[in-house]
């Protein structure tokens, strides 16, 4: 009787491990397909994201997901932390940590969690708090599973399904779904989905989307904005609930006059003072622009840029009267503070929100609103008639008027005007607008040193890549000189003088150096690279297996004209020919002028356009790159005279 | 004699008080300097810090801690608009917490030759909770222009009586003058200690300090009479130590590559209690000298009783060591042992956290708990084994005795054969190969019973790398061959790390793209995980565009793509050391093959270049035959740290270095 009993149990835990739940097939490592294996340093095995919309203003997030750890890279994409304020609560938190087995090896509750407030170094204050997981991996893979679930007021910001968040992370299983009253619309928009193992389900008051087996993505060099390449469904609803008030909108227009309405209508009041100083820099001025001109001055002479979110601060700016009193404020506050001042003057202009970034320009979606998501930025645009609008960046206290650079060019963006909101576009940079001319001389002595004297002028991004320079201490200049020239060995710089001309957005430097040995004896030969003064010494990175597109963000235009002054007791034995490349990335022209015995001139000229292609055009990209290095690097051969 | 020297003391107050740095005493002058005339680069300047700090005595807490601190900024141009804020961070345990009060604050501007002055308002002050020990307070001042003076005073009060933040005396930014103030009642003996270029002495003093207790009596006379309460108050007379400070024009420190880390230079004094000796109670002793820092480390429970518990561990020892007699295999095994059950958590410490035997269980711990762990095991296995207490690179160079001085701990063993650092929360960390963050200076060796000895942390071995090379170039330019690198120690170590952590994909698409996109194949690493050994890579290449074909010649260098091309030592002149972390030598053997009907016409001779007092050398040797190219070099760096009086010879050595590599053989067709 005993030996049977036992012998059941056995066969009932047995029973029980070849029946896994489909769950526990997650816990363990060994389960993982192949193809999600590569590339990836996490794997998400099973995600499931909740939201429940209770009524416009009460919203559950229920998050349940299953990741697996490859490696020590992988722990970033762990994305164990949830982040919260006052109007947050977390109702569940947990977290349990499984080995390669399968076998749980930790349990790590709510109150376990570190809890530390969210503000970031730039940020002066936030009442935005967050409680991550810290876990010390003791062996690779180990498998995560995280659960939280909180509860909102706010449900402006709906988060969008994006099952891959990250570089180098996978994906297995992952779900998402909407339920929501009947009386409150649930807008989707689907993104980049083509060819994925995706499902929907879609009834009066919910919406669900399982997605299946999406391979890590691997950052690569001129390729697009990840967030333009990753699977995505954007979700929002027409009615919500932020910071107490209500909207109902359905799209970018009665967004944008809800936001008027409601976030920035009233905030436009400044002092007596203030309007009389604005008035009387203004007198007897009637063009509008320059108008702007001097208030943006004014600006940018009395105001600061700091940070703070609290609240319905985040999105709302803090009134103009209150910067006009503390003289700071951050990207929203000094906008608007902007805008009431041009109101003073009688110039129209309108509050813009953006999503900011230097390295790529990503826009606002022209036909999914939402209220949250989309945007991180405020800029100013001052619509001109029969001319292309003013953007202002009113957190800077050097750009010149309307010039935005690389943080905001080039984008869709949402203009909001009291009539209602409208998605334009911002400045684009062309390619021959960001131009760089160079215009040297130099000259080598017998024993091969260089002094060189070179004034460069740069426009466009090329300006916005330097104009910083101009409050740069002498030490630190000296040691960017250095570094520019870093292919000259043992440079000393004699000279430097920097212009930021503000008036035509133009950046002028003249700079002296000398270096010993720049040009190589052999024998009875010299040799002498003759580009010193502008070579490219990036080639793009190759990669086995290109995946992503090529994408060329901005373009620009080099064009370098050198007289170079050869060295009296030596002449020219054999020189490189000229070079004329085009393709359609762009072009490169490269000349030699003998103009008397001792004295070339060299021309060279490189133009990049921006511009979208396949993957396969990427090697003959990078094809260009190592071609235009290995004529920069091109030696013109001196012989020694016979005396 | 003594007239004298009240009068110049007098008058050195006159002078000190000709600029008057009275509150909101803001002179038109201040307003309107352009730049700092000692240092037209600085971007804003303290024009006046002032700080004191005291001990206050009430009856309900005891003795507190108060600081008032008022300082009063320039701020010249946009660049100096980050000191318009002010970040102050209050420390907090449990119940106690430091309070931040009083503060006043105002900007200045000068507004048609009128001062105009704008007082921070509640917005502009912020108050947030960063972690559970620590609470922050920000204010930011309105108003800011630039030329502007801003200036704020405010009080902290502290709990934490023993820890007297440091006296800071050198910024980012220039200070005009500085007053700082510490007063201790009699009752706490407190050590002083300096660090930085800059000379500071403390102007010495006593002044008498009383407290007054208050006592309530209640009192009843018989049954039926009132109760009575009374007063009475008994005051307690003591001694004031008080060390004052004035210092004027300190220059900023300025940032520079290869520093160790900037804070070693920087001007402070810090304050550490030696020993407090209140009234009928035995002096308690915290440190004054090392040996009292050490004492009192070793006999805290986080330290010494942790080093003593074994029982956790013994059975697992046991059975490792069972068959092993000899020392040396008996230390590999149990540090490999640790290495591979616990994990380090990131934090660093002298003193455990969870303690050993948790961190055993749970597979993971911190430094102290790891390494402790270690040296008792060493210890259990008859080892003459000892913790070493260490202060990382980030921490700083203990320059004094305080137990802040340290912030971690190795283990060292002593054998007949010699002795070995080892350090386990690092598992690429070899005997005596320590990972980089602890090589600073000197650590201190713990002995059973509380006593101490330095070592140095600076490895007196040479990382040694050896790399050989052979290449055909052919006739257009392109190279093709073989590489094979060995690297020991430093180098081995820091190769693992960013090596075994990554997709060997990866690692190989970053190599090949560090040469400029050259084609590698037959990639392949040995002892990768045995560090007993070094690693060895060794791979095929292709690589075009090596040499200029110009007219019927080849010029190229022979080290082509593993030349030096850039000179690090940019900077005109140096002050501070360069910390290389530790000596390290590199030999290249390379072999070229020329291509098919060329010869050599001209080379670059051998050459010999050395930096003074055997620093460090470079030689450079050349053989060329009919149809080959051999090439030797070998460079050495001797020392882990260089002296800035060095800095010139360093500079001009590096500089002459990448000129040679980059010299150029020519081939000519024959």
């Amino acid at each position: 009787m005993f030996l049977k009993l036992k012998f059941i149990i056995v066969c009932v835990v047995f029973f029980i491990t070849m029946q896994m739940s489909s769950q526990e097939k997650f816990y363990t490592s060994f389960s993982i397909p192949a193809n999600l294996n590569e590339n990836a340093n996490a794997v998400i095995r099973s995600k499931q994201l909740n939201i429940t919309i209770n009524a416009v203003d009460d919203m559950t997030v229920y998050e349940k997901s299953i990741i697996t750890v490859l490696n020590k890279e992988g722990n970033s994409s762990l994305d164990a932390y949830v982040h919260y304020d006052n109007n947050v609560k977390i109702k569940t938190l947990e977290v349990q940590v499984f080995n390669q087995l399968g076998a749980l090896i930790k349990k790590i509750k709510k109150n376990d969690f570190i809890d530390v407030s969210a503000v970031d170094g730039g940020t002066l204050y936030s009442d935005s708090r967050v409680k991550y997981l810290e876990y010390t991996p003791i062996s690779y893979p180990y498998t995560v599973e995280f659960i939280c679930e909180i509860n909102t007021k706010n449900t402006a910001f709906i988060e969008s399904f994006t099952p891959v968040n990250d570089y180098f992370l996978s994906v297995e299983n992952s779900s998402y779904t909407i339920i929501f009253p009947s009386d409150i619309t649930v807008r989707t928009k689907e993104k980049n989905l083509e060819g994925l193992d995706l499902t929907k389900e879609k009834s009066q008051n919910k919406i669900r989307y399982t997605i299946k087996n999406v391979e890590a993505f691997k950052p690569e060099a001129y390729s697009p904005a990840f967030i333009d390449i990753i699977p995505r469904i954007l979700v929002a609803t027409n009615n919500f609930y932020y910071e107490g008030v209500y909207a109902n909108v359905d799209d970018w227009e009665s967004m944008g006059k809800w936001f008027y309405d409601n976030l920035l209508v009233g905030r436009s009041h400044v002092s007596e003072g203030t309007k009389n100083n604005i008035l009387k820099l203004v007198e007897g001025i009637n063009d509008p622009i320059e108008k702007a001109k001097i208030v943006y001055k004014y600006i940018q002479d009395n105001t600061r840029y700091i940070s703070v979110q609290v609240g319905i601060g985040g999105m709302q700016p803090i009134s103009a009267s209150e910067v006009d009193l503390v003289k700071y404020g951050d990207c929203k506050g000094l906008t608007n503070y902007t805008k009431a001042l041009l109101e003073v003057v009688g110039v129209k202009s309108n509050y813009t929100r953006l999503y900011a970034s230097p390295n790529e320009q990503i826009s606002v979606d022209k036909n999914f609103v939402s209220f949250g998501g989309q945007t991180n930025h405020v800029i100013l645009n001052i619509p001109v008639e029969n001319q292309e609008d003013i953007w202002l960046e009113c957190t800077s206290q050097k750009l010149p008027f309307g010039f935005i650079g690389d943080f905001t060019d080039d984008r869709d963006v949402l203009v909001i005007t009291p009539e209602g909101g409208k998605i334009q576009h911002t400045k684009k940079y062309a390619t021959e607008e960001s131009s760089q001319f160079i215009n040297g001389t130099y000259a080598i002595s017998n024993d091969g040193l260089i002094e060189a004297k070179v004034t460069v002028n740069s426009k466009g991004i090329q300006y916005d890549n330097k104009y910083w320079l101009e409050t740069e201490t002498e030490r630190d200049l000296d040691t960017h000189y250095k570094k520019r020239w870093n292919y000259v060995n043992g440079v000393s710089i004699n000279t430097m003088k920097i212009n930021n001309d503000k008036l035509n957005n133009e950046f002028v430097e003249d700079i002296d150096f000398l270096a010993p040995n720049y040009s190589k004896i052999v024998g009875n030969r010299m040799l002498l690279t003759l580009n010193a003064l502008n070579r490219n010494t990036n080639i793009p990175d190759r990669y086995r297996d290109r995946k992503l597109p090529l994408k060329i963000k901005r373009g620009f235009k080099d064009v370098d004209e050198v007289e170079i002054k050869l060295p009296s007791d030596f002449t020219i034995e054999s020189q490189p020919d000229n070079v004329s490349i085009e393709n359609k990335f762009g072009s490169y022209k490269a000349e030699i002028i003998v103009k008397d015995d001792s004295t070339l001139l060299y021309k060279r000229e490189w133009i990049i356009n921006d511009g979208e292609y396949p993957k396969e055009d990427y090697e003959a990209y990078r094809d260009f790159f190592k071609e235009v290095n290995k004529q920069d690097n091109a030696k013109i051969a001196l012989i020694k005279n016979q005396q | 004699m003594r007239i004298a020297a009240l009068l110049l003391s007098l008058c050195f107050c006159i002078s000190t008080f000709a600029q008057d740095f009275d509150f909101g005493k803001i002179s038109k002058e201040e307003l309107e300097e352009k730049f700092n005339p000692l240092d037209s680069s600085a971007n804003a300047t303290y024009l006046y810090k002032y700080r004191k700090t005291f001990f206050d005595y009430q009856q309900e807490y005891g003795f507190r801690l108060i600081t008032e601190v008022h300082e009063r900024i320039k701020i010249y141009n946009q660049e100096g608009f980050d000191y318009a804020t002010t970040q102050v961070r209050l420390g907090k345990n449990g119940g106690d917490k430091e309070e931040f009060s009083s503060l006043k604050a105002y900007t200045y501007n000068l507004v048609d030759g009128k001062i105009q002055d704008d007082k921070i308002g509640k917005d502009g002050i912020f108050e947030s909770e960063l972690h559970k020990y620590a609470d922050q307070v920000k204010f930011t001042m309105p108003n800011i222009k630039p030329g502007c003076v801003v200036e704020y005073k405010y009080r902290i009060k502290s709990p934490f009586i023993t820890n007297v933040d440091e006296f800071v005396f050198q910024h980012d930014i220039p200070v005009k003058m500085i007053e700082a103030k510490f007063e201790s009642p009699e009752y706490f003996n407190f050590k002083l200690n300096t660090k930085g270029f800059l000379p500071v002495s403390p102007n010495v003093s006593k002044e008498n300090g009383k407290i007054t207790f208050m006592n309530k009596t209640r009192s009843q006379n018989g049954n039926y009479s009132p109760i009575e309460t009374s007063y009475n108050s008994s005051d307690l007379d003591f001694t004031k130590n008080i060390t004052s400070y004035n210092l004027s024009n300190i220059p900023a420190l300025k940032e520079e590559p290869y520093v160790n880390n900037i804070d070693n230079y920087r001007s402070a004094i810090k304050y550490e209690l030696s020993y407090t000796n209140f009234p009928q109670t035995p002096q308690k002793y915290y440190s004054t000298t090392w040996e009292d820092v050490v004492k009192t480390i070793y006999e805290s429970s986080s330290f010494g009783g942790e080093l003593n518990k074994t029982g956790y561990y013994e059975k697992d020892i046991d059975a490792i060591l069972s068959s092993v007699s000899d020392p040396v295999q008996r230390v590999s095994l149990i540090f490999d042992f640790v290495k591979s059950k616990v994990k380090w958590n990131g934090y660093y410490g002298y003193y455990t956290n969870d303690g050993v035997r948790k961190a055993y269980k749970d597979q993971v711990g911190n430094v102290a708990e790891i390494n402790l762990m270690l040296t008792s095991m060493l210890r259990y296995a008859g080892l003459n084994a000892y913790p070493v207490l260490v202060s990382t690179r980030q921490n700083g160079v203990p320059l004094f005795p305080t137990r802040e001085g340290y912030n971690y701990v190795v283990s060292y063993v002593k054998l007949p054969e010699g002795v070995i650092l080892l350090d386990a929360t690092n598992k690429y960390s070899a005997p005596n190969t320590l990972p980089f963050r602890a090589l600073n200076w000197q650590g201190r060796v713990i002995a059973e019973h509380g006593g101490s000895e330095l070592i140095d942390l600076y490895p007196k071995e040479i990382s040694k790398n050896s790399i050989s090379m052979m290449a055909t170039i052919s006739e257009n330019g392109t190279l093709d061959g073989s590489y094979r690198g060995i690297k020991y120690d430093h180098d081995a170590l820091s190769y693992r790390e960013s090596y075994n952590d990554t997709k060997k994909e990866d690692f190989l698409e970053k190599l090949e793209n560090k040469y400029g996109g050259m084609e590698i194949s037959d990639f392949d690493i040995k002892n990768d995980v045995d560090i007993s050994k070094p690693i060895v890579e060794s791979y095929k290449f292709l690589k075009e565009s090596q040499a200029d074909v110009i007219g019927n010649k080849l010029y190229f260098s022979p080290l082509f793509f593993l030349k030096t091309s850039e000179n690090p030592f940019k900077l005109e002149k140096r002050e501070f050391p360069v910390d290389f972390g530790y000596p390290s030598s590199t030999k290249y053997m390379i072999n070229i093959n020329l291509p098919e009907g060329y010869k050599v016409e001209s080379a670059p001779t051998p050459v010999v270049l050395a930096l003074p007092d055997n620093l460090g050398s470079f030689k450079y040797n050349l053989l060329a035959s009919e149809t080959k190219i051999q090439l030797v070099i070998d460079v050495e760096i001797n020392q882990s740290i260089i002296s800035s009086i060095y800095y010139d010879a360093v500079k001009a050595y590096f500089s002459k270095l990448v000129e040679k590599e980059a010299e150029q053989i020519v081939l000519t067709k024959v």
